[in-house]
């Protein structure tokens, strides 16, 4: 065997020059794969060989592998210099640019031989090091490119190992002559020379024996070296194959990939050259720019459309393959060819019904041309998956907006894209209907739905806009279904049918989101009551509590808007409780608290799931709505309880945290942020001044925010003149035995009517125990003074009673449930009762059935649901 | 008034013989053109089996054309099939009546047909001819003789789906006969049929998803039992028992709104027994206060002048529009199909809802306004306000001051000892349950508390 080696070896550099010859010769397209990997072959042999007889082959490996490491650098290079030169074609340009390199290459091996002598002189072992190493490196790109090794370097090998030797011997002699780093170069210079020279051993030896034929047949080489095209780049082989381990066919491949000299791009070759891009993808060492170079050119030469799609396939993934990082997104430019290639992949399939992408195929050759005709039922299927590609770019797009900067110019160009991303969206829709693969369909449909659910209409046109100019569209488009309600309805429905029980939620969640957005409080209410999702959200992905959060805020927003102050306030309040609207909105990261760190993968995982920013509901905004509802339930309340006791059970704690602080400040100046103007605006309700109040509210600016400006604070005026009405009887009726209704409608500048109707109000549940003179026009308050014994009676009848209800309580947690023995007891009716008033009460408590509680509310809603599919279908 | 009529809403939740007497009432309301509505009945009438009344009106409806052809030919298929499958029945007819059999009958319905099957050589299929003599009685407009057969049928078989089917025959008979007892029954039967919620038993058991198939049905009950409800003297109660309970409530919010017109007249009407009757049920008596919740609820789905009327009545305390909505109300009581009977009890009660509210808010009223509020002449109103006086518990209270012309309302504030009575009445007995509680319950997995709706998890 080792004969054989040995014979490849000798034979080097003759079959090196008769290829070189052959692949200049022109006849690149046949010849070029075989050539190349014959050499190939043999190179690898031949180290394999010589390294075999190495002994320390430990130390030499770990040099091997910082050869190895060098080479890509140099190769890049190289190649590029060689890639221009295949495209020209012109041998003369080539000629020049070998010459230069060549030329350079001699030259600094002599210079480096030059400093290392110095280095001798001065006996600085460090320097002499290093000049070794490049020199070592040097020669390794020359005989890279398969030119004999310059005797210059045997000449100076020999030296040094001679100088090495002396240098040893009085080192020996003189002891502490050479400071610790000094002799620590010389042992690895030792150490290095000496694998140096058993991997030169054979030139060294003929360089000993003859040294002048040695120079000779060098410079003989040179000349016709100057000739000849530049070789096909020959990495040396044992360096990769030894540190790599690959299997030697492997190893051919790779190697050709590297070389690219060998790649052909031509149509015949496209499937060997798709094979091998293929397997070079995701090795260490594979440059992936080039491999997207390398396929661009093939798609460019391919004719077929089943090459097409070969081809577009793998130059998709290999592009989404380009950026490795999972923290940094795509660049743009990439990320445009990407998507212009997907919408050109689905044109090609549309297109052409014979030809099918899937994920799950038969096993076919890969290298064999496949027509419609030669398949058994007449349809060509190729492995491969058009949604995950659908999926990837929207993904890139979202990652990419998170990454840049809101504020900048650059945001606003790369959002101009989504108009291209949904049509490839929707574009790959309507090819899922027509060759009707339900799966992948709802995924895209649950795509395009997260582009435009919570998109003002003026967006969602816009975005619909470019379907118009494609080919094929899908079954519902905005033009197709008039308004922008009706193309979610059937986006949705369509998803409601689904298998996947996500994205039945997802879509569900999203079309709550759009009707609350789109101002239609009850059915999005209806929506989410009956979807039961408050029950099982807890179990959903994070992702998708993220968009249950966002809808249940976008609900409160919606009922603000509509004036229904209390819905809004209950709906708002259990995400101002936490404390964390912007990370529960994923509209910001967690902040760090002192008893909770996260671990980095937590933090990056929570940033990879903030939304975009223009996907942000303002948070601002949202605290401003939460706080003025809260304003308008919880003053008149304040006003109307009377002790301490009472006012800690109070409904909104943000608020009144809130309202407490600014009670205990001593000077409060004019108001500058919007807490401030709802605290003052808070103050001056509870005085009784609702002008003052109203117009605090109403000089808050980030109302300008919100649609509809002019109602919504219309709207405020009027509620915060009614609400100001009830605070001021709470407050002032035990000073008045009578007040004129008329004074009332004056001061509030409320008509008659409505406060009359009020004040009933209050009178029927008796909340206020006062009754209306109709002869006069006044409301009577009735004020009870009670005595001290009484007083002190009903306190302790309240305090008995809650002592109770406390037993009660802590036997119910212990006995587990509420079903329990508490049926028993005699106040069940009571009990029932308030349970389906507060199913019934859904309007004015909308808080207890969001809150959800497993229990009670079963039937309805399951039937809810249910009904929902009836309206839905 | 058209807009309020309901027949169109509530006609495709009917079974095609019981839209009849919808349709005939309509006519007699003259809300819409007479020759639509008998349009509308001849396509009706088609569908049956009832040739001959499809007949006349046709000829109603086109004096001077041809009946068509196909009428005859139908009737002698129907003559035909009649006999046939009476032929069929008599056989297990002939068997049943026999006392003998009357008396081997037991309860166990399987057993039956093992005794049938081995002494008389009854089969299943045999006693399915029943039903389908029964249906086809039905489809003809024999309905007493339909819910005869399908009674006896109902005793026999065993087939759910069938069963449940007969249920509904038999309920829409007894309806259309007018045999409110039996068809109280029947319907209090069916609605545990359909609450048991097994699906099998429902009557479209198909691959829709059972809850959707048990609302359809409850929807459907909903509807029927109109008929019944305002039909049987104990109705209008037995109406709010029903309606009120939360699954039935759920139901008519979510799929049939235009019911809560039935649930408040019912109880506006129930008034009385309200306030007096303790033999009510909490339900019963609360009935207006529950009403009025949901109607504000549901405003957004549903409104017409008798939601309205409360709605201005106990959530505005607008008097003057409670009482313009009164008088429309009062309308669309009467023309009503179910509730036109009930008119002036309705506005009666009505009047009384409106005075109390009233009296309950006012110190002094005086009497030339309310008899306005209450659409009554002076001296009417005088004399109401006094039978008002009268039955309320307001005696006490109330005085009228003929000199002023005004009742003084004097409301006493409730004695702080009665406060702390109530408080502390429950106190001993719940604390009994408490202990008896502690003592024999087992310890039981534990359940999981409600959590809130926001996701914490979510950061």
């Amino acid at each position: 065997m080792s004969r054989f080696f040995r014979q490849a070896g000798d034979s080097d550099s003759d079959t090196e020059e008769s290829d070189e010859e052959l692949l200049t010769s022109g006849d690149e397209d046949a010849a070029a794969p075989k050539a190349a990997a014959k050499p190939a072959m043999s190179r690898f042999l031949r180290t394999a060989g010589s390294d075999s007889s190495s002994s320390d082959s430990e130390s030499s490996d770990e040099d091997e592998s910082e050869m190895s490491d060098e080479e890509p650098t140099q190769k890049k290079k190289s190649r590029f210099m060689r890639g221009d030169s295949d495209e020209d074609s012109e041998d003369e340009d080539v000629k020049r640019v070998v010459k230069s390199t060549k030329d350079k290459r001699l030259e600094e091996i002599e210079a480096t031989g030059k400093v290392m002598d110095n280095g001798l002189k001065i006996n600085d072992w460090v320097a002499i090091s290093n000049e070794f190493d490049k020199l070592l490196r040097l020669v390794q790109r020359q005989s890279n490119a398969a030119e004999p090794l310059p005797p210059f370097f045997v000449k100076t090998l020999l030296s040094l190992e001679d100088s090495l030797n002396a240098a040893l011997m009085k080192e020996k002699e003189a002891k502490k002559k050479m400071n610790a780093t000094n002799a620590r170069a010389l042992n690895s210079m030792k150490q290095k020379v000496r694998k140096t020279a058993k991997e030169f051993e054979k030139e060294v030896q003929q360089y000993q024996n003859d040294p002048e034929a040695f120079e000779r047949e060098f410079t003989a080489h040179a000349q016709p070296a100057d000739v000849v095209a530049p070789k096909p780049k020959k990495p040396k082989k044992s360096a990769d194959s030894e540190s790599d381990g690959e299997p030697v066919l492997d190893d051919r491949f790779t190697t050709v990939g590297k070389g690219g000299k060998a790649m052909s791009f031509s149509a015949d070759n496209i499937f060997k050259t798709l094979k091998l891009v293929h397997e070079a993808r995701g090795k260490k060492n594979t440059d992936r720019g080039e491999q997207i170079r390398i396929l661009e050119k093939l798609l460019e030469v391919a004719v077929t459309s089943y090459q097409r799609i070969r081809i577009l396939l793998a130059l998709v993934s290999s592009r989404f393959d380009y950026n490795s990082s999972i923290t940094s997104y795509m660049p743009t430019d990439l990320w445009l060819s990407a998507q212009h290639e997907v919408d050109e992949l689905i044109s090609i399939v549309v297109a052409d019904s014979s030809y099918a992408v899937q994920e799950d195929t038969e096993d076919y050759d890969e290298l064999v041309e496949r027509h419609p005709a030669t398949e058994s039922d007449g349809v060509v299927r190729i492995r491969g998956s058009i949604i995950s590609f659908v999926d990837r770019l929207d993904d890139e797009f979202t990652k990419s907006l998170q990454n840049i900067d809101p504020h900048g110019t650059e945001y606003v160009d790369r959002l101009k894209d989504e108009k291209v991303l949904y049509r490839t969206i929707s574009r790959s829709q309507a090819f899922y209907e027509q060759t009707s693969q339900p799966e992948p369909l709802a995924r895209v449909i649950m795509r395009r739905l997260e582009h435009i659910y919570s998109k003002p209409d003026a967006v969602v046109s816009a975005l619909e806009s470019s379907l118009a100019s494609s080919e094929i569209t899908p079954s519902v488009t905005l033009a197709s279904s008039a308004t922008t309600s009706s193309l979610i309805h059937s986006l949705c429905v369509h998803l409601y049918k689904a298998d996947n029980s996500l994205l039945r939620t997802r879509a569900m969640l999203s079309h709550i989101y759009h009707h609350a957005l789109h101002n239609d409080f009850y059915t999005a209410r209806d929506m989410l009551l009956m979807s039961h999702l408050q029950e099982s959200i807890h179990s959903a992905d994070v992702a998708t509590q993220i968009l249950y959060n966002r809808t249940v805020v976008q609900l409160g927003l919606c009922a603000f808007r509509c004036g229904l102050i209390k819905e809004a306030q209950a709906t708002l309040q259990d995400i101002f409780t936490t404390q964390r609207v912007k990370e529960l909105l994923a509209q910001g990261v967690h902040q760090q608290r002192f008893q909770q760190q996260l671990t980095p993968e937590q933090e990056k995982a929570e940033r990879s799931r903030q939304l975009p920013f223009h996907m942000h509901i303002n948070t601002e905004l949202l605290e401003a709505a939460f706080l003025v509802s809260s304003m308008l339930v919880e003053v008149p309340l304040l006003a109307s309880i009377e002790s301490e006791e009472q006012k800690r059970k109070a409904i909104s704690k943000p608020f009144r945290r809130l309202l407490d602080f600014a009670d205990r400040q001593v000077f409060t100046g004019p108001p500058e942020s919007t807490r401030d103007h709802i605290m003052q605006a808070s103050k001056a309700l509870q005085d009784g001044e609702w002008e003052k109040c109203r117009d605090l509210i109403q000089s808050i600016k980030i109302w300008s925010l919100m649609p509809e400006v002019v109602s919504v604070k219309e709207m405020l005026a009027k509620r915060i003149q009614e609400q100001g009405l009830r605070t001021y009887l709470f407050t002032y009726a035990p000073y008045y035995s009578t007040l004129s209704l008329s004074l009332l409608s004056r001061t509030f500048s409320l008509p008659l009517r409505s406060v009359t109707s009020m004040i009933s109000k209050m009178i029927w549940n008796e909340e206020l125990s006062a009754s209306l003179d109709q002869s006069t026009g006044v409301v009577v308050f009735h004020r009870i003074e009670h005595s001290r014994p009484q007083q002190l009676a009903q306190v302790i009848a309240d305090k008995v009673s809650a002592l109770l209800e406390q037993n009660e309580k802590v036997l119910d947690i212990k006995l587990g449930g509420s079903g329990g023995w508490g049926d028993r007891t005699g106040d069940k009716g009571e009990k029932r009762g308030e349970q389906t008033q507060e199913r019934r009460g859904r309007g004015d408590r909308t808080r207890g059935s969001l809150r959800g509680g497993p229990r009670g509310r079963g039937s309805r809603f399951a039937q809810g649901l249910g009904n929902q599919m009836t309206r839905v279908r | 008034m058209a807009e309020y009529d309901l027949s169109k809403t509530i006609i495709p939740y009917l079974d095609r013989h019981l839209a009849f007497p919808l349709l005939a009432h309509l006519v007699e309301t003259s809300l819409f053109p007479v020759e639509q509505v008998q349009a509308a009945q001849y396509e009706l009438a088609k569908g049956t089996n009832m040739l001959d009344y499809a007949v006349s009106l046709f000829e109603q409806l086109h004096p001077d054309e041809e009946i068509p052809e196909e009428f005859s030919g139908k009737r002698e298929k129907a003559v035909s099939t009649n006999e046939r499958l009476q032929l069929e029945a008599q056989a297990v007819l002939d068997v049943i009546e026999n006392p003998d059999v009357a008396q081997a009958l037991r309860q166990d319905k399987n057993q039956n047909l093992q005794y049938l099957k081995d002494n008389y050589n009854l089969t299943l299929e045999q006693i399915t001819a029943l039903y389908n003599f029964g249906q086809f009685q039905y489809t003809y407009g024999n309905y007493s003789g339909a819910a005869d057969y399908l009674y006896h049928f109902r005793v026999l078989s065993t087939d759910n789906d069938l069963n449940t089917s007969a249920h509904w025959g038999k309920l829409a008979s007894d309806i259309l006969t007018g045999k409110w007892e039996t068809a109280l029954e029947e319907l209090n039967t069916l609605r545990d049929v359909v609450d048991s919620r097994s699906p099998s038993t429902l009557l479209t058991a198909s691959a829709e998803p059972a809850a959707l198939t048990q609302l359809h049905s409850r929807t459907w009950l909903v509807h029927w039992s109109l008929f019944v409800y305002f039909n049987h003297p104990q109705g209008r109660t037995l109406l709010l028992e029903t309606f009120l309970s939360p699954t039935y409530l759920n139901t008519i919010q979510t799929s049939s709104p235009w019911i809560l017109r039935y649930i408040a007249t019912a109880a506006i009407l129930s008034r009385k027994s309200a306030a007096g009757g303790s033999a009510a049920s909490s339900r019963v008596r609360h009935s207006i206060r529950e009403i009025v919740k949901v109607i504000q609820t549901e405003e957004y789905q549903y409104q017409d002048p008798v939601t309205s009327f409360l709605k201005e009545l106990y959530v505005e305390f607008d008097f003057e529009a409670a009482q313009r909505e009164l008088t429309l109300a009062d309308r669309v009581v009467g023309d009503d199909f179910f509730l036109g009977e009930f008119r002036e009890e309705f506005l009666d009660n009505a009047r009384y809802l409106i005075s109390e509210a009233y009296c309950r808010i006012h110190q002094r009223i005086d009497i030339g306004d309310l008899s306005e509020r209450l659409n009554l002449s002076r001296d009417e109103g005088e004399k109401w306000i006094v039978n008002l006086i009268r039955e309320t518990r307001m005696g006490a209270e109330a005085k009228i001051d003929l000199e002023k012309n005004v009742i003084e309302i004097h409301r006493s504030p409730l004695p702080i000892y009665q406060s702390v009575i109530e408080k502390t009445r429950g106190l001993a007995f719940r604390t009994q349950a408490l202990g008896t509680g502690m003592l024999h319950s087992p310890q039981q997995p534990q359940q999981s508390q409600p959590q809130p709706a926001v996701v914490e998890g979510a950061p």
